[in-house]
């Protein structure tokens, strides 16, 4: 039972990484603006998916309702709002485009010599092992939710505070940006 | 338990389509996505290894940036629809202010 569900994840996990590649390539070369967002949602929904397979089930939940519930609908919004239609005869990519294609093509040759050293070069002197003491007692695999508020709220404290602060910073510096008349 | 380095493969090859996009579209609302791509591309490093190694804190950073993520096109979409109105463009090689 084990193993069947452990290999069921490894396929969906697959399936869904190739959903999320389908989208995010959608999203770069579509002409559409709304087609790119459309892609976008697939590709942040696949990787929800990806993420209840690797047993994060509250970051897979939180993922559907910030980047579907959320961006993807704010984005939407900013498409309809600015007109696009006149942009339509242009040119699609920048003059750049083969120089940032050669580039790109570059860190993929890099990582596929990393990742080639990695499967088929000598191994590790030893195993990567990362403080246990702070998954003691919980296993992030069997309570999730449980597991991660006390990574939040006990380790990572002074970083969650910050980072209320940064959000609360950013919704006022989107309404002042956004506002038409100055007052 | 899910490869790690399907996940790795995964994740890179996200990440390299988000600098794609970055670095080849004209229009900014794509480039802000793209970008919003790459930053899930890194979640899902931090997600892979938070259960590689049995801890929390990998998704509880995952987490945070999930949260700066949203800041991050808040403003974004704020400066983009500002743009759109002082310029009436959203192409970003339109937008020379500072050319030499």
């Amino acid at each position: 039972m084990e193993a069947i569900l452990s290999r069921s994840a490894t396929y969906l996990f697959l399936l869904f990484g190739f959903i999320a590649l389908g989208g995010a390539a959608s999203m770069v070369f579509a002409r559409n603006a709304v087609h790119s967002v459309i892609g976008f949602l697939v590709a942040m929904l696949a990787v929800a998916a990806c993420y209840l397979t690797l047993q994060a089930e509250f970051l897979g939940v939180a993922q559907i309702l910030v980047y579907a519930g959320g961006i993807v609908v704010l984005f939407l919004f900013v498409v309809m709002l600015v007109e696009l239609t006149k942009f339509k005869e242009k040119r699609l990519f920048q003059i750049q485009t083969p120089w940032a294609v050669a580039t790109v093509l570059v860190a993929v040759a890099a990582f596929g010599g990393v990742f080639w050293k990695t499967l088929f070069g000598p191994a590790a002197v030893e195993p990567l092992t990362l403080r246990p003491e702070l998954a003691e007692g919980l296993k992030v695999a069997e309570q999730n939710a449980q597991a991660l508020s006390r990574g939040l709220y006990a380790d990572f404290l002074l970083p969650f505070e910050i980072l209320s602060v940064i959000l609360l910073v950013a919704l006022v510096g989107a309404v002042v940006l956004a506002k038409t008349e100055r007052v | 338990m899910v490869p790690m380095n399907a996940v790795l493969l995964l994740s890179f090859l996200l990440f390299a389509l988000g600098v794609a996009g970055v670095l080849i579209r004209r229009n900014a609302l794509i480039i802000l996505m793209c970008a919003e791509l790459m930053l899930n591309a890194a979640n899902l490093n931090l997600i892979a290894f938070a259960r590689h190694s049995g801890t929390p804190a990998g998704q509880a950073f995952a987490l945070l940036v999930m949260g700066l993520a949203a800041a991050e096109v808040a403003i974004g979409l704020a400066i983009v629809v500002a743009l759109y109105r002082k310029k009436d463009t959203v192409q970003v090689d339109d937008i020379n202010l500072l050319k030499g």
